[in-house]
């Protein structure tokens, strides 16, 4: 056993970090603070990785102490292979986000990490806890950071943004608060585990609505179309920390959202459900790839290539086959490290011209190699090149869509094609050609600090696109559970 | 004096700390005009107050005065809570007295004199003295109100106030003499035993006398359509008594219902049910919509106040204990986020007033602006403040009551009340100031909202520390 609460740990040690910046730092220190604190918090989660047992599809290093004994609701956290990847990657990004804000963020720069560090905190926490009402408790600590993240320190747009942000994911979260009370009420407990077995209780009948109440939180937050049009204004506004965050990990809450409660709790009002998600899913995936091609701002192009993306996400988890569930779950972490690293991308030039319009841009290659490599690298990982990482995720959510309905595989193949023209002649027009006129005289290469952000995540994009098995092998005992548990195509 | 009386008066300690400290405030009033003398005394008596109902409880749960005052844990709950509440009033009091001519003695003795009779209510155990109390708290309250007699507009609000006021109260009266005249009876456990005889709903007169109480109460806690004194009331008023109004005012308005419903009419529980259902519903969705429109933080603040009345009142709807104790956690929550709130309104002075005074807050002051973010949170109900674990159990107890429809609308109004508070949230954080930095705090101000926003954020956090204290009438 390890020394200590890992979970815990790993959770609240942003949170603390959150508090010395707020509490004393000045701004100078505020950044340093924060990057130690990211960093504590990577190097805290650590005995996650190496104690970790795959085989097993229980959830591990539990921990659970007494909360709100007079509701009989404990403080339980606990992670099982679907959860890892996620908690891997929050607290990642966290520091690339650090790396990404360092000269992006020079007002208000205390409030800025200390907003930075609370998201984390209610990322990590999220995908720690192990039962409904802790998850419920992190789903809406994410909330008010997030808006601040777009509203203080966003794009021209940003106040509107941030709004919208906030009302659509809060009219998704209230129904799902009540869905909680429901189960509360009628199951007894809110822990994951005892739910498991407590589903009984749930009639079929009002599986259904619970399912809606739920989808209503999950879909937004996804997001689904058609409650996707908060994302294009938020992820357009927010900073570039902000856009990493919301790309990165909040669009999974969603998802996972639907692998921790729907499937495991509800699998009645899935198998009611499974049909409409399906086509919706499908419709995002095609629909959402039409819009990114018509995009002229670079990153409303990368926001709205999120719909089609997470499209695959909510096809492959409602294929209910292996392949694609496990599919679905290793194309979040794939797009949470390709838009993070796209959005890093933009932001960085962005830095530099100060304008997102594409026809702005155009050889960027001739005076930024580097950055065109990089670039070029993440844009094929995105367009699901073989030997990248989205190639896997796509391939198994495409084999288990064909196996469901053979439409359904079309329309994803056909939005794989469509990604792929879409991200080439984005490349295209920002990076090769001539140089655009406005752009001479701009020092467009990376520095130093900028390279150490991005080169976590090529080198994930690529070892990930090599070697899948590095997520593979932590979903297959937990997602054939989940599979097992009675939900079925 | 025989035993008894000197046991029944022993009961009413908390009350005589209050009344003994109004009139030795009122004795010296001229010579302390100028010193802090009476906020000091005003806190002093809160705190022994809170202690005296501790220690009179310590000897067990009775009753006294013929069955008149009860001392119980229900009681004893919302004595605290009214005691804090002064105590925290009192402190945010201090700035009112720069550049007006309030008297300091007689403004504390009024809130003293107000928090007996708030106490008086929630240990009453027949319509009567609670009536007396609610009157001698309402009585106070008209005076506060109008306190800044200079200005036309508090004037004016305490003259709507006093008019609506008495209106409520002869309301009031009226279904007290008429419970009177179908029980024969004034005392909660003879109205009950004399109910349970014939069947619920059978007497007409009986809903006649159970709907004007619940009127006279239901204006007690501005729940729509017994609220429009309250927007004039809070504007006109200054802020501390607006807080005064809007938290202790509605704690005990929703003790007194609590304890009415559950004690006295309990056997008609259908009804009662159906019109709380009906006044809570009005409360929240009239309440939230028409604050979005405010501009004036204090108008804004009062319909806020109506939608969270409307929120408090859904725990009572079920009619069971554990119900009223929701409601219970809903009215504690309530009182210091609301004190909260209102302590940072006061902190800004004039500019606090005005809805635009908040632009670019969070650059001026950024403590105050997190304070006021917290605050904004836990009113809309957003983890991890005490205003989602108050949201959270008054749901809960909806839910099992199973009113499914009214929950969906309690959480889709949640979502239009986010929208108005964190449009406060928005000109603190996203907009630039367009005035001069407010002054510094006064310490006492400070500890005020210090001390609201520990409540807040621990009963967020640990809702469970706060709940087994919470017993139901």
């Amino acid at each position: 056993m390890t020394p200590y609460p890992v979970l815990t740990t790993t959770t609240f040690l942003p949170l603390v970090g959150a508090a010395l910046i707020l509490l004393f730092a000045s701004e100078r220190l505020a950044r340093w603070i924060a990057l130690a604190t990211t960093l504590a918090t990577l190097a805290a989660s650590l005995p996650l990785y190496l104690h970790f047992d795959k085989a097993s599809s229980a959830l591990q290093f539990v921990e659970s102490a007494h909360w709100i004994p007079s509701w009989n609701i404990a403080y339980g956290m606990g992670i099982d292979g679907i959860s890892l990847p996620f908690i891997f990657l929050a607290t990642l990004l966290s520091v690339l986000c650090i790396g990404a804000s360092w000269a992006a963020v020079q007002v208000r720069v205390r409030e800025f990490y200390t907003a930075l560090l609370v998201a984390e905190t209610a990322m990590i926490g999220l995908f720690a806890a192990s039962n409904l009402f802790l998850f419920f408790v992190f789903w809406e600590l994410m909330l008010v950071p997030v808006f601040l993240l777009i509203g203080v320190w966003g794009g021209p747009g940003r106040v509107y943004a941030a709004v919208k942000f906030l009302i659509f994911t809060l009219s998704g979260s209230v129904l799902m608060l009540v869905g909680i009370i429901a189960i509360y009420l009628t199951c007894g407990t809110l822990d994951f585990k005892a739910l498991a077995l407590a589903r009984a209780n749930l009639q079929p009948a009002q599986q259904g609505w619970l399912f809606a109440a739920f989808l209503a939180a999950f879909a937004v937050k996804v997001p689904m179309f058609p409650v996707h049009t908060w994302l294009p204004n938020a992820h357009t506004e927010a900073p570039t920390a902000g856009s990493v965050i919301l790309a990165g990990i909040l669009l999974k809450m969603g998802a996972y959202g639907f692998l921790r409660v729907s499937l495991p709790v509800l699998p009645h009002g899935v198998q009611l459900f499974v049909k409409p998600m399906l086509i919706i899913s499908a419709v995002a995936i095609v629909w959402g790839a039409y819009v990114t091609l018509v995009q002229t701002d670079v990153k409303r192009l990368i926001a709205f290539s999120s719909v089609s993306h997470m499209g695959f996400v909510t096809l492959g988890i409602f294929t209910l086959n292996r392949s694609g569930v496990e599919g679905a779950i290793l194309q979040m972490i794939n797009h949470g490290i390709i838009s993070a690293a796209l959005f890093l991308c933009v932001g960085m030039i962005y830095e530099r011209t100060h304008t997102r319009e594409i026809k702005d841009y155009g050889g960027v290659a001739k005076t930024a190699p580097v950055f065109s490599t990089l670039l070029a690298l993440f844009c094929l990982a995105a367009a699901g090149t073989p030997g990248l990482n989205s190639f896997v995720g796509e391939f198994l959510i495409i084999g288990g869509a064909f196996r469901t309905q053979v439409w359904l595989g079309t329309m994803a193949v056909w939005g794989v094609a469509l990604g792929t023209a879409y991200l080439i002649w984005l490349y295209y027009r920002v990076v090769m050609g001539e140089m655009n006129p406005g752009l001479a005289g701009l020092k467009l290469e990376l520095n130093a600090r900028e390279i150490a952000t991005l080169a976590p995540l090529a080198v994930l994009a690529v070892c990930l696109g090599l070697n899948p098995d590095f997520v593979l092998s932590y979903l297959r005992a937990p997602v054939a559970q989940l599979l097992a548990g009675g939900v079925t195509p | 004096m025989n035993r008894t009386m000197m046991s029944d008066l022993a009961l009413l300690i908390p009350e005589m700390i209050l009344v003994g400290m109004a009139l030795g405030l009122l004795l010296i009033a001229r010579r302390i005009q100028k010193m802090p003398v009476a906020l000091a005394g005003t806190v002093l008596a809160a705190i022994a107050a809170a202690l005296a109902s501790g220690w009179v409880l310590s000897w067990g749960s009775q009753t006294g005065f013929g069955g008149m005052i009860i001392v119980d844990g229900y009681s004893q709950f919302f004595k605290v809570l009214i005691t804090a509440t002064l105590a925290l009033v009192s402190l945010l009091s201090v700035r009112s007295f720069d550049g007006e001519k309030i008297p300091r003695a007689e403004y504390h003795a009024l809130l003293l004199l107000a928090a007996t009779g708030m106490l008086l209510t929630v240990s009453a155990h027949d319509l009567l003295p609670l009536y007396l109390g609610l009157e001698t708290m309402t009585l106070c309250a008209y005076i506060l109100v109008g306190i800044r007699v200079e200005r036309p507009t508090s004037n004016e609000a305490a003259i709507k106030y006093f008019l609506l006021g008495s209106f409520a109260s002869a309301l009031l009266v009226y279904g007290i003499s008429l419970t009177y005249g179908v029980t024969g009876t004034t005392d909660f456990a003879g109205i009950s035993a004399s109910l349970s005889q014939h069947g619920p709903g059978s007497n007409l007169l009986l809903l006649a006398a159970i709907g004007l109480v619940l009127g006279g109460l239901a204006f007690k806690i501005a729940a729509v359509p017994f609220h429009a004194w309250a927007p004039d009331a809070y504007q006109g008023a200054s802020a501390p008594v607006a807080a005064f109004l809007a938290a202790g005012s509605k704690a005990v308005g929703l003790a007194a219902l609590g304890r009415v419903c559950l004690s006295a009419y309990g056997s008609e529980a259908p009804v009662l049910s159906a019109v709380l259902a009906w006044l809570a519903g009005l409360s929240i969705v009239v309440g939230s919509i028409i604050a979005l429109s405010q501009s004036d933080m204090k108008r804004l603040l009062a319909y806020s106040s109506i939608a969270h009345a409307g929120y408090a009142l859904l725990g009572l709807i079920s009619g069971t204990p554990e119900g009223a104790s929701a409601t219970m956690t809903y009215a504690f929550f309530y009182v210091f986020m609301t004190l909260g709130i209102f302590g940072v309104v006061i902190a800004l002075g004039e500019r606090g007033e005005e809805l635009d005074g908040y632009r670019g807050l969070a650059a001026q002051r950024p403590g105050t602006a997190v304070l006021m973010l917290i605050f904004l949170m836990s009113l809309t109900g957003i983890p991890p403040t005490a205003g989602f674990a108050a949201k959270f159990v008054v749901i809960l107890s909806v839910v099992r009551a199973g009113h499914m429809v009214l929950a969906v609308l309690a959480v889709a109004c949640s979502v239009v009340s986010a929208f108005l508070y964190m449009r406060v949230a928005v000109l603190m954080y996203m907009n630039e100031p367009q005035e001069s930095a407010p002054a510094r705090l006064p310490v006492a101000v400070f500890a005020a909202l210090a001390a609201a926003a520990l409540v807040t954020v621990i009963g967020g956090i640990f809702p469970g520390r706060l709940a087994p204290w919470v017993v139901s009438p």
